[in-house]
């Protein structure tokens, strides 16, 4: 049985080819049967065929451009959409702007804001005044940021409550998410991308900057990329680091001795531990590697692990913590996907699979044998 | 082959694919199954309603699609504890997830235009030559100088990317709000969706 994308390429190549020269009745025989085989065929061409049909609809951006033609991206706040199109447009034609000049105008102000273009309708002087405002201000804005850029100093601090997750997009291309009840200060400067992970946990898409490199520290450790995704993690004086992309190099100060600690090279796959003892490297598939982060999109997975570090870990999202209260089952193994949000559920399916009882109360739920 | 058995599920079903993107996102824990579960639910829909059309299509669909999950989830795990999505949240009411709201002729083609400028670069250029100024594939290819089969691809290429857009809203990068959305509700029901 094919799988379901399997389905929909074909039914998309029956549509394309139906929609090209030279289709047959023969063609439209073998089609027919195709669609007889299977619903699952049927639906496939359906929602195609739908979607196919409706984009004849965009004919309606065509209207004013030159054949040949094909408008920038995102160049529809100029051209009027079918509505004010369909009317006549008010006096003289003297005030409609020529379609290879709204074209220019749309190229020229593909780097200016929406709002600017929604503002400037097809008035082509209007137009090209926002445009060199438009212009003045990036300029400007640049001058701003090289400005900062050289005194180096741009700095930003953000967190997130229990049960938070934030997004964090950074000046440079790259992206943070912050996790439940973290902590991080940013520091952008001309030779260093700096972030400092004061609490919690925190993923890393790291543009590519090969003159800036993006630093994680956490207290004397830090965890450096030029262009990757890792995640790092603080758990009192223990360091996570899980390296899901490239390549991030993960150094110490000098230890309590005063002697050297090696720095490590982490490749994709790893998933480092980082404790007063010293660093251990678990080399794995990048698949158990992200699995590890499915925090991200609001899941924690378990995969045979002691009830009590599961317990622990839906606790770094609640605030109604669940508390292990003999310790008995505090080593029990369990495993699966949950939401976070949802401790609630979790305890529930305890209770039905475990010898465990559960004593609910307004900010603790506390397990017990049974 | 009923035609307008057809028409009714494009005209009734169809249109929730967004809804029901977001709903099946909330739920199935297993991104990579998502695309198959979607195709087993409009199966199990059109094949029900060849027998007889239900009242209220849009609450068929996603009781539909409730089930399936259910079932799947039953033949999946032996051991309870791992439940791979969050049954709860399958208990949603269907005007929770997706508040009715039909889309106006303009707002249609707001959409469908996003879709169009997320297309690559090659594809958006066979669909304008080919939907936007009618050229017949022929002449597609000699217009961008590629090969007939290029652009028959290309078509097949964007249709599919047009439906995703269009029916399915692109839905992928919409999960991580949802997730914190959820996070405040604490329980994971029945909150509001963004659009």
């Amino acid at each position: 049985m094919a799988s379901s994308r399997q389905i929909e390429l074909i039914a998309s190549a029956w549509l394309a080819r139906r929609d090209g020269d030279g289709w047959s009745t023969q063609d439209q025989l073998q089609l027919d049967a195709w669609l007889r085989e299977s619903t699952a065929h049927r639906v496939a061409y359906l929602r195609l065929d739908a979607a196919w049909r409706q984009s004849d609809r965009l004919k309606a951006l065509g209207a004013g451009v030159p054949a040949g033609v094909v408008p920038e991206r995102g160049a529809w706040g100029l051209a009027p959409l079918p509505e004010s199109h369909a009317m006549p447009s008010g006096s003289g034609t003297d005030d409609e702007p020529s379609a290879p000049a709204r074209i220019a105008a749309a190229h020229r102000f593909s780097a200016s804001s929406r709002a600017m273009r929604r503002a400037s309708k097809s008035r082509p002087r209007r137009l090209l005044r926002y445009a060199a405002a438009g212009f003045a201000l990036v300029v400007l804005a640049s001058l701003a940021w090289g400005w900062r850029h050289y005194a180096a100093v741009d700095q930003a601090s953000y967190r997130t409550a229990i049960g938070g997750l934030q997004d964090v997009p950074l000046p440079d291309g790259s992206m943070i998410t912050l996790s439940s009840d973290s902590r991080i200060l940013v520091t952008l400067s001309r030779s260093e991308r700096h972030i400092d992970l004061q609490q919690g946990e925190a993923f890393f898409k790291v543009a590519k900057d090969s003159g800036r490199p993006f630093v994680v520290s956490a207290g004397d450790r830090r965890a450096i990329a030029v262009g990757t995704r890792y995640d790092v993690r603080r758990d009192a004086g223990d360091l996570r680091v899980i390296v899901t992309q490239g390549v991030v190099r993960l150094e110490s100060d000098n230890g309590p001795g005063g002697h050297d600690r090696p720095s490590t090279l982490l490749p994709a796959g790893s998933i480092a531990l980082a404790s007063d003892a010293g660093v251990m490297v678990n080399s794995g598939s990048v698949q158990r590697a992200e699995e590890l982060l499915s925090w991200r999109s609001g899941f924690i997975s378990f995969h045979d692990t002691p009830l009590a570090s599961a317990a622990a870990e839906f606790n770094r999202y609640n605030t109604r913590k669940i508390v292990i209260g003999d310790a008995s089952i505090g080593t029990l193994r369990v495993g699966g996907n949950f939401r976070w949000s949802n401790a609630e559920t979790f305890v529930r399916l305890l209770e039905l699979g475990f010898p465990v009882r559960a004593v609910r109360g307004k900010d603790t739920i506390v397990l017990k044998s049974r | 082959m009923d035609d307008s058995l057809d028409n009714w599920f494009i005209r009734e079903i169809l249109v929730h694919e967004r809804a029901l993107m977001r709903y099946l996102l909330r739920s199935w824990y297993r991104r990579e199954e998502i695309h198959d579960l979607r195709q087993d639910i409009y199966v199990r829909v059109y094949e029900a309603a060849a027998k007889a059309r239900p009242a209220m299509p849009k609450s068929f669909m996603f009781t539909t699609a409730r089930h399936l999950m259910t079932d799947r989830l039953r033949r999946a795990r032996v051991v309870s504890i791992d439940a791979v999505g969050d049954l709860d949240a399958l208990n949603v009411l269907v005007d929770e997830i997706s508040p009715e709201r039909r889309l106006s002729a303009r707002q249609e083609l707001k959409q469908l235009t996003e879709a169009f400028d997320r297309l690559p670069e090659r594809c958006r250029e066979v669909l304008w030559l080919r939907r936007v100024e009618e050229l017949p594939q022929k002449e597609v290819a000699l217009r961008m100088g590629i090969g007939e089969k290029t652009v028959e691809k290309q078509v097949a290429k964007g249709m599919r990317l047009i439906a995703e857009y269009f029916y399915g809203g692109g839905h992928t990068h919409r999960s991580r709000q949802r997730a914190t959305a959820d996070a405040e509700h604490g329980d994971g029901h029945g909150q509001q969706q963004a659009d």
